[in-house]
């Protein structure tokens, strides 16, 4: 049964201290993310940050002839638009939502404002981008040296731990752009379909058994997960009480 | 990031981080920088290794890789007179999955991280100019992770030649092609044939490990776009009015 939408959702909202997270709360307003809309373009000013709930986020960086590339995906765990408190303004990287679904979005300045005090939002935005990071670098090494198949295989499992289901509605534009092209991504889907690894129809990819995924992907993916669960609150810390040591602090 | 002159006697201002610092801030820090050599080839830290220091290149550039358990590594960022190296002690994540290595022999001034995340957590310059220098970092591991897939060893080997020569007082860097070849995640003899192919046409001297950039314009045009979209990254979060 769907809970109802809470921002608790994502897992960084989830591991605010109450007071924190209630002063967000006025802010977050709960957007419909559809599928293949460009949350930014490259060097496009950001005026909201985006908390995915039930969507997936990918990062796409685009070369000068239009060749894309996937480089990272958000989905529950974490923020879109990192170049907001980091100071950037804008990115040269392109968002675009892979899957679609729901976030809560909140204006660029609001959540400044609230970084600045050098609190708990400081602190786990930091140590998302940290692991972000780690998405980013990994995918570089996976890019050169795995084939374009067990990429397929490590960008569909990030994906499904993003979300609440195993099933992800794609494109095949978007799976070609993700992996760089749209030759190998088709021989990478056929490949996986018949090695019975995914079901595959029409936008619609099924991973019928996670387990059998996970011994064929590269390193790659169990590398980004263990960063990510060492960095990142898990999900089983949702709904944090208050806990007045955290709640206190504050920057200076 | 404009080259400045090599000063006679080293200080920490000619890392360009430390250069932008409020003369307050930069006598906070001042008694906690240590000035050490940087060998080529050392290891600052290994995948996963507790971090001890945090360094600030100024005559020198320090490689981040990614090794694979295969022992294959690519080369994801490189960090020299412009950044920092230790980004994760401020990050909250103390050790990070990828390796520094001194790619350019030289010095640097190293701090223990306590010291700097102090400092970071007053909420000023320092603070700033660090969130700006990582998102700058972000971009050239997102640029190299897509060049990596797309380019040439040529235009890879380029794009590294002139983010080094940037990140140093000189248009010579000293290097083994080994560590090359290790850093493009390439065989070394690919890197041997774009050396000396450079070489020969004039764009680059060639010869003792060291390799001195001659024309510059020359190996722009053969640098692929990642190299100027870096620099103008760099250029537009840290730039030369910000940094003095």
């Amino acid at each position: 049964m769907p809970e109802p939408h809470s921002p608790r959702q994502n897992h960084l909202l989830a591991a605010l201290p109450a007071e924190v997270y209630e002063r967000l709360l006025p802010e977050l307003q709960i957007t419909p993310m559809l599928l293949g809309w460009a949350v930014y373009e490259s060097g496009d000013p950001m005026d909201n940050v985006y908390f995915p709930t039930t969507c997936d986020v990918s990062l796409l960086h685009t070369m000068t002839d239009g060749t894309p590339a996937e480089i990272a995906l958000v989905g529950n765990d974490g923020v879109v638009g990192i170049a907001v408190f980091m100071g950037g303004v804008s990115t040269p990287t392109r968002a675009v939502v892979q899957s679609a679904g729901d976030a809560y979005a909140i204006e660029s300045e609001a959540l400044r404002e609230e970084f600045r005090l050098g609190g708990p939002l400081q602190q786990l935005l930091l140590r998302y981008t940290q692991a972000l990071i780690t998405q980013m670098t990994q995918t570089a090494v996976c890019n050169r040296h795995h084939s374009v198949t067990q990429q397929l295989s490590r960008w569909l499992l990030l994906s499904l731990d993003r979300l609440p289901t195993n099933r992800l509605l794609m494109t095949q534009g978007l799976i070609s752009d993700m992996l760089g092209g749209h030759q190998g991504a088709i021989e990478a889907l056929e490949i996986l379909q018949q090695a019975g690894l995914i079901e595959y129809d029409r936008g619609c990819i099924i991973v019928p058994d996670r387990k059998r995924l996970e011994g064929y992907v590269c390193e790659c993916y169990s590398v980004v997960k263990t960063e990510i669960d060492r960095l990142l609150p898990r999900p089983d810390t949702r709904y944090r009480k208050a806990n007045p040591s955290v709640a206190g602090v504050s920057g200076g | 990031m404009s080259v400045h002159a090599i000063s006679a006697s080293p200080s920490p201002r000619q890392n360009h981080l430390l250069a932008a610092l409020h003369d307050a801030e930069y006598e906070r820090l001042l008694p906690d920088l240590e000035h050490v050599p940087m060998p080529l080839g050392e290891v600052l830290y290994e995948s996963g290794g507790k971090l001890e220091h945090v360094y600030f290149p100024t005559t020198s550039v320090v490689s981040l890789l990614y090794v694979m358990k295969g022992g294959e590594s690519a080369e994801i960022a490189i960090a020299g007179n412009e950044g920092l190296v230790g980004v994760a002690l401020i990050m909250g994540g103390q050790t990070t999955p990828s390796r520094a290595v001194v790619q350019c022999a030289g010095r640097a001034y190293r701090m223990l991280p306590r010291a700097l995340k102090k400092e970071f957590d007053r909420g000023e310059a320092m603070q700033r100019l660090m969130l700006r220098y990582m998102q700058a970092l972000v971009t050239q591991m997102v640029q190299t992770a897509a060049c990596n897939r797309h380019h040439s060893v040529e235009q890879q080997f380029c794009r590294w030649l002139l983010l080094s020569i940037d990140r140093l007082p000189t248009n010579e860097l000293t290097m083994t092609e080994g560590l090359i070849a290790n850093m493009l995640g390439v065989r070394q003899e690919g890197v041997t044939g774009v050396a000396t192919q450079l070489q020969n046409e004039g764009l680059i001297r060639y010869e003792d490990g060291r390799i001195t950039v001659l024309d510059r314009p020359g190996v722009e045009a053969r640098a692929c776009e990642c190299y100027a979209v870096v620099r103008k990254e760099f250029d537009r979060l840290l730039p030369d009015e910000m940094m003095n």
